[in-house]
């Protein structure tokens, strides 16, 4: 599964951990100043209104304990003043808070999917598309989920910890130590337990993406799956996947009970010695109880919140694990710069001057020369795995060389722009990819072009006689991945795609092998009619699909060989 | 965009009733019967241990009013111990919550994956891979949140009102029902709002379901992305369904903390409404201090836990969505007429008649009439589209015939076990579809316990060593995700093998070679004419040369049988093949001097 993971993941392990998730956030949040204050001081607000109440009740119950009834009405409007105060107060929390996490979630996705299209094709190579939709939607979620509760709970309770410090030491400085005393058992409990769930819950976010990949590739080869009648094997090894994940947030649960569950424990033991402490004092002095009321209530209404912490610490924890893998997206570098730019780029020949490609130790092509002018037709050939693709995938620099030159218009292809480059270079690939959505949005994918345009396209592609006895025309919906279309179609589709951008180079990588002879002598026929300026380059293992070619090359052994002018009994033959 | 693919997501998908969604998950955390048994008894404690420190503390107040130590030592003790055993409690609660939220979603998502095995193929043609995704693995999340988080809270809450609601009518009745005053109003308000909220969470459910939907599309063009430089259309696109995400958690939002605040304000309501009756209870001297001190800090703990279930409402409402998103992946009908006649050999013949295919009523293959008798090597050809990948769909059981009937061995198609069938035949599909691992795993996948000596014994006898000599780890080198990390032959190659080592009765190859080179083709076909000695074939092919294997020739159009016979005799016949083939065959007859 994914790899180039633990190099990334390493490095955090200094004790500011905790701030992780903020730090991260920083740069999606960047206009949210406002509504950050703004939260802030609701979180202050609600609380503060709160606590008060336990103090105007404290002086009810004074009051009454006095026989100065005559103060209950005012009380009674104050409590429901300061409820009403909280309420506001509360609803802006909530909903500010949400404000801010979702447009950091909404930050943060834009992000990654930015970073995401302009990774290169290795990188792609490397992963799964289900790990890495698990990594577009649970991860970001499970951190916008911290950061929503930072702001909703986190800072309120830290808050409510010190109002509720600030108003015991006006009721009893003694009090107040006892919380002092308590603050720095939380913190260590909390510390504790963040470090003994971090390497679990790092477990839980990748099997999740697992979970993602069993998933997706199931859906896509269901197929496959059906075909070698291996639904069975394929209900085990998913339950497998699930019962991991059972069994791994079992794991962490088992950590967080005990460290958690220590954090109200402490509140309860100061709770517990202020009544014992204090009662008896109050007892000895006769002094009033409403201050000792005051008092443990405002503890009581500690425990919930600092409960939460726990619960807080693996919110954090799950975020933390999910930035790592964000950030393998985001922060790894290796992104292609496909920006737009004004250079334009002049139709000339095509040169590979010695051109060595290999995959690690893999040599696939050796040594590589060739020439190919506007309005050849070049027909490349070779075994099977011989690297055909390979070959034409350095055109469009997907991956780069090794060694030697590839020039376009004699511009070293490594100066032109991306963007400019393979706008002027159409391929259509050997695997075709379409996506749901009308026909003609996958003939255009991205152009804005005339109807009659797109029709002329079709038309070169033989295909416009297919899409007009559909009912819906080139309005017809495709299934995912062109599903409702066949074999032959789909290719043809993906050949209008490649000529309506009127390329300098056609890169055809055996794109009519599910086409029938008879279209497939038309679709070079008119590509030879049509596309005169440019240079088409065609892969393919017929016979009959070569004869179009003005030369055809064979690669062999990693190197290019070229023979005799589409003659039969040339290169075609050898192979 | 997205709402009209909804509405075809819910006609494969349909959505379920709220009531029925509560009853089910109801069943399925009832199915963990110990761990659920466990768990409400330790909420259930907890609730209690809970209740009691308001008491604690009021017999404390009582104590130091009435200058006792002996017993405000024993209170507070007392006071300690409650949270003692709470922090028991609490541990046990944690722990069974998690094993019934976690058991609830794996068993969830077990069975959806499951369904997923039976579902027509058709199913994946309309509803999209990364919706499926985001309903399976996202929304069982929230479900999961809500039972390991929630579900305490709500059930302690519960227990909390009444023993609270309870204790408040044992130290005083009136006072009690002055505190429940405000009950009413609450029960309205939420199910005034209730339908809107549920409203709310399906739009934010169905909103990252289209953003992950979207992002698994873009994955899976990544290529066909950067070869068209459309990268920041794709973000445009994008852009649109995350802001819609955004609209539809802060709409929701905005009603759930509007109901969490007008909350509050009852709740105030209701505690003012105690104070006043009580101070004035305290003066008729009905009541002592001390009960009043604890009766106030009995509505406090009664209408806290009013206030966090209004506010887990809203969490409970989005699981709830979730779940019947779920429900409704295991619920969609399985594919009919599976039937449970067995079969362990294919003795004579496979024969189809009148058979009509069509996919949403646009015809495929129009009354067709076809058999295939056991030993018979048949090509099937035919312009693209002509339906040739649709006539083998039917054989294979992917896809039956909305009219006619098809059947082996004198057995109807539909009354046959699919896996014993499936047993006989096995596809080699136009699409090579490999799984993520090595080459061996792949066909180790088809063939269970099969050695690596035994599958390159297969690659030398079919002459497939040549195709695989440029992998210098040969069988164990990594294919990628859906075998991309091969060349496209090789992959080919790979889903040939795999079919070949079961050693089935019969193998249909949809274009199985198109991308092989025609040497390695050769000696692939080669092999064949000895296998096929024994065995049936069905071989769709373009290529001529493949196709003089062949004993007969069924040529298709437009979803008709149009020219049926032996090459010698198509190839000298006007007609659709002669069309198709005009070179290949007037070489072919040139060689052969025609007959
Ligand atoms: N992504 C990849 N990762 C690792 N190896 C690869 C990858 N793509 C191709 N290869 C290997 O590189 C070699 C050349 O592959 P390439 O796809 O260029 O062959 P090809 O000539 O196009 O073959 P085919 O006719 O089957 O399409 C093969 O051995 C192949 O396994
Ligand atoms: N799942 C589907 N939903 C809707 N229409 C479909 C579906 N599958 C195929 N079709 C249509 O049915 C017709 C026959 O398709 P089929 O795949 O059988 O053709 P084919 O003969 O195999 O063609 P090719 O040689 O191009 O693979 C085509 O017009 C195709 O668009
Ligand atoms: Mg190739
Ligand atoms: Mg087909």
């Amino acid at each position: 599964m994914a790899v180039e993971s633990s190099g990334s993941r390493g490095k955090r392990v200094s004790l500011l951990g905790v701030l992780e998730p903020v730090l991260f956030a920083r740069p999606y949040l960047k206009k949210s100043g406002l509504s950050f204050s703004i939260v802030i001081a609701a979180g202050i607000i609600s609380n503060f209104t709160l606590l008060l109440v336990p103090v105007f009740i404290g002086d009810a119950v004074s009051a009454v304990e006095y026989g100065i009834y005559s103060s209950i009405p005012r009380i009674a409007l104050l409590i429901v003043l300061a409820y009403s105060i909280s309420a506001a107060a509360t609803f802006s929390l909530n909903y500010g808070g949400q404000y801010i996490s979702q447009t950091y979630a909404y930050n943060l996705r834009k992000d990654f999917v930015s970073h995401l299209v302009r990774k290169r094709f290795l990188f792609f190579e490397t992963q799964t598309s289900g790990d890495l939709l698990s990594r577009g939607s649970m991860d970001i979620e499970a951190t916008r989920n911290f950061n929503l509760n930072m702001f909703t709970s986190l800072f309120p309770t830290v808050f409510l910890i010190i109002e509720a410090f600030i108003l015991l030491f006006i009721i009893s400085p003694f009090f107040s130590l006892l919380l002092a005393l308590a603050v720095p058992v939380l913190i260590f409990l909390g510390i504790v337990s963040s470090r003994r769930q971090r390497p679990i819950w790092r477990k839980i976010r990748d099997t999740y993406g697992k979970l993602g990949e069993t998933l997706q590739e199931n859906i896509v080869g269901q197929r496959v799956v059906r075909g070698l009648a291996s639904e069975e094997k394929e209900v085990d090894k998913y339950a497998a996947m699930t019962k991991q994940y059972y069994d791994e947030n079992y794991e962490v649960v088992k950590v967080r009970v005990t460290f958690n569950n220590l954090m109200p424990l402490t509140v309860a033991a100061v709770t517990s010695a202020i009544i014992g402490i204090g009662g008896y004092l109050d007892l000895i002095s006769k002094a009033s109880v409403g201050g000792l009321v005051a008092a443990v209530t405002i503890f009581a209404m500690l425990t919930n919140p600092v409960s939460f912490l726990g619960r807080m610490i693996v919110f954090s924890e799950n975020s933390r694990a999910a930035i790592g893998r964000i950030q393998e997206i985001t922060a790894s570098g290796g992104e292609e710069d496909v920006e737009p730019s004004d250079q334009s780029l002049q139709p000339g020949p095509l040169v590979f001057d010695h051109v060595k490609f290999s995959r690690g130790e893999n040599v696939i092509l050796r040594d590589v020369t060739f020439r190919a002018h506007p309005g050849e037709f070049i027909g490349i050939t070779g075994k099977t795995g011989a690297g055909k693709s390979s070959l034409v995938n350095l055109i469009t620099r997907y991956y780069d060389a090794d060694t030697g030159t590839i020039s376009l218009g004699q511009k070293n292809t490594k100066d032109i722009p991306l963007s400019i480059l393979r706008s002027r270079i159409s391929i259509v690939p050997q695997e075709i990819t379409l996506l749901s959505g009308t026909i003609r949005e996958n003939i255009l994918f991205g152009m804005d072009v005339s109807d009659e345009r797109i029709k002329e396209a079709a038309r070169i592609a033989s295909i416009s006689d297919f899409i007009d006895s559909l009912p819906q025309k080139y309005e017809t919906m495709i299934g995912e991945r062109g599903i409702t279309l066949s074999g032959g179609q789909r290719q043809r589709i993906a050949i209008a795609r490649a000529v309506l951008r009127n390329p300098l180079i056609l890169i055809l990588d055996d794109a009519t092998s599910s086409v029938d002879p008879d279209t497939e002598i038309n679709i070079f026929n008119n590509l030879k009619e049509y596309m005169k300026n440019t240079i088409i380059i065609m892969i393919s293992l017929r016979a009959s699909a070569l004869s179009f070619a003005d030369k055809v090359l064979l690669l062999e052994e990693g190197e290019l060989r070229e023979d005799l002018p589409g003659e039969e009994g040339g290169n075609v033959n050898r192979i | 965009m997205s709402t009209g693919y909804d509405a075809i997501e819910d006609q494969f998908l349909k959505p379920e009733k709220g009531r029925r969604t509560i009853l089910r998950m109801v069943k399925d955390i009832l199915y963990w019967r110990r761990d659920s048994a466990v768990f409400t008894t330790s909420v259930v404690i907890t609730a209690i241990a809970g209740v009691l420190y308001p008491l604690a503390l009021g017999l404390a107040v009582n104590s130091i009013l009435s200058r006792n130590v002996g017993s405000l030592t024993i209170y507070s003790v007392l006071f300690f111990l409650i949270y003692f055993v709470q922090f028991f409690s609490n541990r046990t609660m944690s722990l069974s919550s998690t094993k019934v939220a976690q058991g609830v979603i794996k068993r969830m998502r077990d069975r959806a994956f499951y369904n997923l095995q039976k579902v027509p193929l058709e199913f994946f043609s309309k509803v999209k891979a990364g919706y499926l995704i985001s309903r399976i693995e996202n929304d069982s999340e929230s479900i999961s949140d809500f039972l390991t988080y929630q579900l305490p809270q709500v059930i302690s809450g519960v227990t909390t009102i009444i023993i609270a609601a309870g204790i408040m009518f044992y130290l005083d009745t009136t006072l009690a029902l002055y505190s429940l005053l405000v009950m009413p109003i609450l029960g309205l308000f939420t199910l005034v709002i209730q339908t809107k909220v549920r409203a709310n969470y399906l739009r934010t459910r169905r909103a990252i379901a289209a953003i992950t939907g979207n992002l698994a599309e873009t994955i899976a063009a990544i290529r066909t992305v950067k070869a068209f430089n459309a990268e920041s259309q794709i973000e445009d696109r994008f852009k649109l369904l995350n802001s819609e995400n955004f609209d539809a958690n802060m709409k929701a939002t905005r009603l759930s903390s509007s109901y969490s605040s007008a909350i509050r304000v009852i709740e105030a309501v209701g505690i003012v409404l105690v104070i006043y009756e009580g101070s004035i209870a305290l003066l008729n001297g009905q009541i002592s201090l001390g009960i009043l001190v604890s009766f106030i800090a009995y509505v406090q703990q009664f209408f806290n836990p009013i206030v966090q279930l209004s506010q887990l409402y809203n969490t409970y409402q989005n699981s709830m969505v979730g779940a019947s998103r779920i429900y409704s992946i295991i619920d969609s009908s399985p594919e009919k007429d599976s039937g449970n006649v067995d079969i362990q050999k294919f003795t004579t013949s496979i024969v189809g008649r009148g058979m009509r295919v069509t996919y949403d009523g646009s015809v495929a293959l129009d009354r067709v009439t076809v058999e295939i008798d056991k030993g018979e090597c048949v090509a099937i050809v035919g312009r693209t589209g002509a339906g040739k990948t649709t006539l083998t769909n039917v054989i294979l059981k992917f896809k039956y015939p909305d009219e006619g009937d098809i059947a082996i061995d004198l057995k109807a198609l539909n009354t046959i076990d699919t896996k014993a069938y499936r047993k006989l035949i096995v596809p080699v599909l136009q699409e090579p579809f490999l799984f993520n691992g090595s080459i061996f795993d792949n066909i180790e996948y088809s063939k269970k316990g099969i050695t690596k000596d035994e599958v390159q014994s297969f690659i030398n006898n079919y002459g497939m060593s040549e195709i695989f000599r440029t992998l210098p780890n040969g069988l164990d080198s990594p294919v990628g995700e859906m075998g991309r990390n091969l060349s496209e032959g090789q992959r080919q190659a790979v889903s040939i093998l795999r079919a070949f080592v079961r050693n089935p009765d019969i193998i249909i190859m949809d274009e199985a070679t198109a991308q092989i080179d025609s040497k390695s083709e050769k000696n692939i076909i080669t092999a064949m004419r000895n296998y096929a000695k024994n065995g049936t074939l069905i071989l769709i092919s373009h290529r001529f040369s493949l196709i003089t294997l062949s004993d007969r020739i069924i040529v298709l159009e437009k979803g008709n049988i149009v020219q049926e016979g032996k090459l010698e005799v198509l190839a000298n016949r006007e007609g659709v093949f002669k069309d198709l083939y005009k070179r290949s065959v007037s070489a072919y007859v040139h060689v052969t001097g025609g007959s």
